[in-house]
């Protein structure tokens, strides 16, 4: 069997007073786009609108663009009229926790984080030091970044800088 | 008799926790609650520099952020400040400050000799002095002019200084926490607005805390408290606004109190309060820099803030009221005072009080001279009472400055006021408002009450709770501003200098000098006598500038405008603004998933565009000029694995996706077989090469696309762009697999068996894996796609899988064909392979050459319509002397050649931009030489001539015949092999 290699090394971890920053290895993003009604049709049911995930069926659904969705969770079978690309190796997924998490994520990307603004179950596309990114809310104080994964380092690099400077 | 002393009692230092600092290495001590000013003071340290220009003996203006004089050096090596505001520097325990601009000391400096030498240094000196008798003699001038002048120094040492950003967001942002400031956050954040209220200085207070009154320093703790309770306001001290933005957008710089170290702030904002007050200014007479010279409001601060007076004796000069209350807390701590005033009389109840306090008052008078050296020591008045009054300080108010440099930010310029003699905000940009002196209105309870409005003002505007009133403070009914412009000195005032803008020691004379040379637009004074330019920005002088340039030209100052505030407000150093965006941080690395391993394994890296390559490998050398020619023969003679990872990736799907591909391509790609991988080149919209790459038919309806490296981004967005705006028809979908996917080139003539070895279930034969055939096989739970394609012109191999598991794959790939001697070889090899091939890349397809230049005509279909078919066929794209592709080989064995040298002809001369220029060289390992691809005018119609390739930056030529660009193997057998 080929072995998994994370870009961020063996069971990444930083850690600073208030700060948590950790690797969620081993998750299933695919990459699906079609019409609304073809989506429904093979997912039940599919967020309307981009900024909130939707969670059913063990699976997470971001509305990612027009006709777009990002699914975490088991890849859906193809079917006509879906565009299905797996994309698993491509996205890196950082777990940033913590009383300062907030903070960090104000150290790296101008929009408001403040937990009356983006809460638990919310999502944005966005970027960090130059690269895009998905930052999705999972609790009161835990975020997954998906990050490029020929970038990942990079970000990872960014966002514990900015966590040393809080 | 120049002096100031600490009082026992009163003040805001806290005089429990004393504080050691040095001063020009000297050690001193101040207490908490100090600022370096005020320590230096209290230590009895008044010339604390020399002026820029002169070298004149300067101490302190100022108590604040306008202070022109007092610039300091903090630190020491790579921890070095230049240019810190004593004024505002809050003193802290070990603080190391020096003195600028002065040496040996401020009291004894050997460049005061410029002093002598001043009628010299007038207005446009240097233009009319350094300009020749070259033209480039300002050049060699420069750097002894630099020296002579200036400000401080700043560290070439590389620190370890921390300088974060952070991006912020409120409803209300208010500027400033003076007295309208606290009014209006008291009452946005009771509102329960989020609220961010900037204060620049270490205390919140602004002018309250210079007045020793009782019932307003209630009011002021009480406010700081109610604010403090709430959990949606924030008041942040240390903190200036430096600039605001449109968008709504502020940037707010925080200095650390224990380290110095300073954090930006980007605020995104819903309503500004702009409560930033005003500045005192100074008037304008002889020697009126002579250290103990400071503004009035300062002398008071001084007083009441950090509990220093004059020692004995302090003259109070003025042309408003506002300068009496100065006068009166002086006296209350027994210092004599005597005022100046420029009017003719003051208010009766000032009157009163003065006489009641044994304050004499002379009326219609001013300063005539400035007396003492290098402080001073007397004050000889003009005007109406021509006497000399000896005193430890001279307290001067021409006014107040509201602060208009935020909203000019915004361009909008300043308004001239003249019940007040000075510019205020030309207005207020929707969702700004302004509150307290900003707006000319000077009375505390005053800017109170606009506090208190322009914060209800912003609630309303965004539609929150209505802002409830506050309480005010029981103090007595503001006083009357009362203010006569006096811009020039009195009448009798001696002939010294008399100093406009302390900073830039730019004299009235020179202003009048300005003026007689025809400089008098505000903008042509600045820039020729420097006025208004240096740390400071004219807070102090370009009023007082303005308005004499404009008494000068019979004009009234309305019309004589302002020159443009900029950003940044205060000095702010370069390091805020870069940020973290240093070193590693400077920009992102991209990293193939093969990093790893290349680093463990002896490569060295190259920077190409954002990603990090492994160049070369150990193995084959400790320089790349050795190293590549090693790792070359190796393909050309064994086997090696190359990482290809960074190769844009493009999955290509839909029951369109043919036809796309069709069109996209000049080449044809609807009929392209499932299996089958084709060359395919696609021009842009101009007729003009974009990319190429190959492309493999994986399904009926999908396709997987490469890229170059270097082009992978754009394709990708003109791949979109396409399908969204051109052809919504094409039922199509494109997703980047550059990241999804990884993959390594296997080059060489074992090729074949090192697969073999690889992967044994797999029959990759000749015969099923023909060349640019293409074949998904499972191996070690995942998907590896094997693709016959060659860049290095031998029998090769792209192996593609998930990224996960590349360097798994690579790693057993190793391996398997470790017998054949398989070995890693890097970008340098994989480059100059592919020149001895013939095979364009990114040096080439640099979106100047089209199909033709390049030698690719021949490959674009002729009946199917493409991208750039049409102006593809431009007359100037077919012209029979453009630039295109050959191949060249060096004449001359023992010379070297160069990518970037100039081809000429060899009758040409050497000179200009020649014929052409090489675009991609190497030392072939099959020919044994030099060789390169180049553009040359006219192509291969000079096949077989001998040409000139001259690199002018190292003054060398050489010898060259052009030749076709495919070197080795041009039948393609081995690719067939």
């Amino acid at each position: 069997m080929l072995e998994a290699r994370s870009p961020l090394g063996v069971a990444a971890r930083f850690e600073r007073p208030g700060v948590v920053l950790e690797e969620a290895a081993d998750f299933t993003l695919t990459q699906v786009a079609g019409e609304t009604g073809t989506l429904r049709k093979l997912l039940g049911k599919i967020p309307g609108k981009v900024g909130v995930a939707q969670e059913h069926d063990g699976r997470t659904i971001f509305k990612t663009g027009v006709k777009q969705l990002w699914i975490v969770g088991e890849a859906p079978a193809a079917a006509d009229g879906v565009f299905v690309t797996p994309l698993s190796s491509s996205r890196t997924r950082i777990a940033l926790s913590g009383g300062r998490a907030r903070d960090v994520l104000a150290a790296s990307v101008s929009i408001d984080f403040h937990e009356k603004h983006f809460k638990p179950g919310q999502f944005v596309m966005t970027g960090i030091h130059h690269t895009p990114v998905l930052i999705h809310s999972v609790g009161e104080q835990s975020f997954h970044i998906y990050a490029m994964r020929t970038f990942a380092l990079a970000v990872w690099e960014w966002l514990s800088d900015a966590a040393e400077g809080l | 008799m120049t002096g100031f002393r600490r009082i026992e009692s009163g003040g805001r230092v806290d005089r429990t926790l004393p504080l050691a600092f040095t001063y020009n290495g000297k050690a001193l001590n101040g207490f908490a609650g100090d600022s370096l000013a005020s320590a230096l003071l209290a230590n009895g340290q008044i010339t604390i520099g020399r002026s820029f220009k002169y070298h004149r003996p300067r101490g302190f203006l100022s108590a604040g952020l306008e202070e022109p004089n007092g610039l300091f050096t903090l630190g020491s090596g790579a921890m070095t400040v230049p240019n810190a505001i004593g004024t505002v520097t809050e003193l802290r325990e070990a603080l190391a400050a020096r003195s600028q601009n002065a040496w040996p000391s401020p009291d004894f400096d050997v460049m005061a000799v410029n002093s002598w030498a001043s009628p010299l240094f007038t207005a446009g000196f240097y233009y009319k002095t350094f300009m020749g008798p070259l033209q480039k003699s300002w050049m060699f001038y420069e750097p002894f002019i630099r020296r002579a002048a200036g400000l401080g120094r700043a560290t070439e040492e590389k620190g370890n200084q921390r300088y974060d950003q952070r991006n912020t967001f409120c409803d209300i942002l208010v500027i400033g926490s003076g007295p309208a400031g606290l009014a209006a956050g008291v009452v946005a954040a009771q509102a329960g607005a989020r609220v961010i209220i900037a204060e620049q200085d270490f205390e919140a207070g602004g002018s309250l805390l210079c007045m020793n009154i009782g019932a307003l320093e209630t009011w002021r703790a009480d406010c700081v408290a109610r604010i403090a309770k709430c959990s949606n306001a924030r008041l942040v001290t240390r903190a200036t606004v430096q600039g605001l933005y449109d968008g709504k957008q502020a940037v707010m710089s925080i200095v650390d109190p224990a380290t110095g170290n300073v954090r930006l702030e980007v605020i995104r904002f819903a309503a500004v309060i702009n409560a930033v007050g005003a500045f005192e200014r100074p008037l304008v007479f002889p020697n009126n820099d002579r250290p103990g010279v400071m503004l009035a409001g300062a002398l008071r601060t001084y007083l009441n803030r950090f509990a220093i007076a004059p020692k004995q004796r302090a003259v109070i000069v003025t042309n408003n009221d506002s300068a009496y209350q100065a006068a009166f807390d002086l006296a209350e701590a027994n210092v004599a005072v005597t005022i100046a005033e420029h009017r003719s009389s003051s208010s009766g109840e000032l009157l009163a009080k003065a006489a009641q306090l044994g304050i004499a008052i002379f009326p219609n008078s001013g300063v005539a001279d400035v007396l003492g050296h290098p402080a001073i020591t007397a004050v000889r008045l003009g005007g109406r009472h021509a006497v000399t009054i000896e005193c430890d300080a001279l307290g001067v108010s021409g006014g107040w400055n509201p602060v208009v440099h935020l909203t000019s930010h915004g361009g909008i310029k300043p308004n001239y006021e003249p019940r007040i003699a000075s510019f205020v905000p030309g207005g207020f940009a929707e969702g700004h408002f302004g509150a307290g002196s900003v707006l000319g209105h000077f009375g505390t309870l005053a800017t109170i009450r606009d506090g208190v409005k322009a914060a209800q003002q912003a609630l309303t505007y965004l539609d929150l709770n209505d802002g409830e009133e506050i309480e005010f403070p029981a103090i007595r009914a503001d006083r009357a501003y009362g203010i006569q412009a006096a811009w020039t000195p009195v009448e009798g005032a001696e002939s010294g200098k008399a100093f406009v803008d302390f900073q830039n020691d730019v004299t009235l004379k020179d202003v009048k000098q300005a003026h007689q040379e025809g400089y008098s637009n505000v903008e042509h004074l600045k820039r020729y006598t420097t006025l208004g330019m240096g740390t400071d920005q004219g807070k102090t002088s370009n009023v007082n500038a303005l308005a004499i340039m404009a008494g000068l030209r019979g004009i009234d100052v309305a019309n004589a405008g302002t020159t443009t505030f900029r950003p940044p407000f205060s000095p702010m150093t370069i390091g805020a603004i870069a940020g973290r965006s240093i070193g590693k941080h400077f920009r992102p690395t991209r990293r193939s998933p093969l990093h790893d391993w290349n680093e463990k394994n002896g490569a060295t890296f190259i920077e190409a565009g954002p990603w990090l390559r492994a160049w070369y490998f150990a193995w084959a050398g400790s320089s790349p000029e050795t190293a590549y020619i090693k790792e070359m023969e190796l393909v050309r003679r064994g086997v090696g694995i190359a990482d290809v990872s960074t190769l844009g990736k493009i999955d290509v799907q839909g029951p369109d996706a043919a036809e796309f591909l069709n069109r996209v391509y000049v080449n044809g790609f609807a009929k392209l077989p499932i299996g089958k991988a084709r060359y395919g080149v696609m021009l842009n919209d101009d007729g003009v090469v974009l990319d190429d790459g190959t492309t493999s038919r994986i399904s009926e309806t999908q396709f997987y696309m490469t890229t170059t490296t270097a082009q992978a981004g754009e394709v990708m967005s003109w791949l979109e762009y396409l399908l969204q705006c051109h052809w919504r028809d094409l039922d199509v979908h494109v997703a980047s697999l550059t990241d999804e996917w990884g993959g390594m080139a296997v080059s060489g003539k074992k090729s074949r068996e090192a697969l073999q070895l690889a992967f044994p279930d797999a029959d990759v034969s000749n015969e099923t894996l023909s060349y640019m055939g293409v074949k998904d096989v499972s191996f070690g739970g995942t998907t590896v796609r094997l693709m016959r394609l060659s860049f290095s012109g031998e029998l090769a191999y792209e192996v593609h899988c998930p990224a996960n598991y590349v360097q798994s794959l690579w790693e057993h790939i190793m391996r398997a064909a470790e017998p054949l001697g398989i070995k890693p070889y890097g970008l340098e090899a994989l480059a100059s392979l592919r020149i001895e091939k013939g095979h364009v890349a990114g040096l080439e397809l640099d979106h100047r050459n089209t199909l033709d230049d390049l030698g690719l005509g021949k490959m674009a279909a002729k009946e199917k319509p493409y991208i750039g078919k049409e102006l593809r066929f431009r007359e100037a794209y077919q012209a029979p002397d453009r630039w295109s592709l050959v191949g060249l080989e060096l004449l001359e064995p023992e010379k070297k050649l160069r990518g970037g040298s100039i081809l000429f002809a060899a009758s040409d001369e050497i000179k200009g931009h020649g014929r052409g220029y090489i675009t991609s060289v190497t030392w072939s390992t099959e020919l044994q030489k030099f060789i390169a691809l180049g553009l040359y005018q006219g192509g291969l119609k000079h096949e077989g001539e001998e040409i000139v390739a001259a690199f002018p930056l190292k003054n060398e030529q050489a010898r060259l015949k052009i030749v076709s660009p495919h070197f080795v193997d041009r039948e393609g057998a081995r690719l067939h092999a």
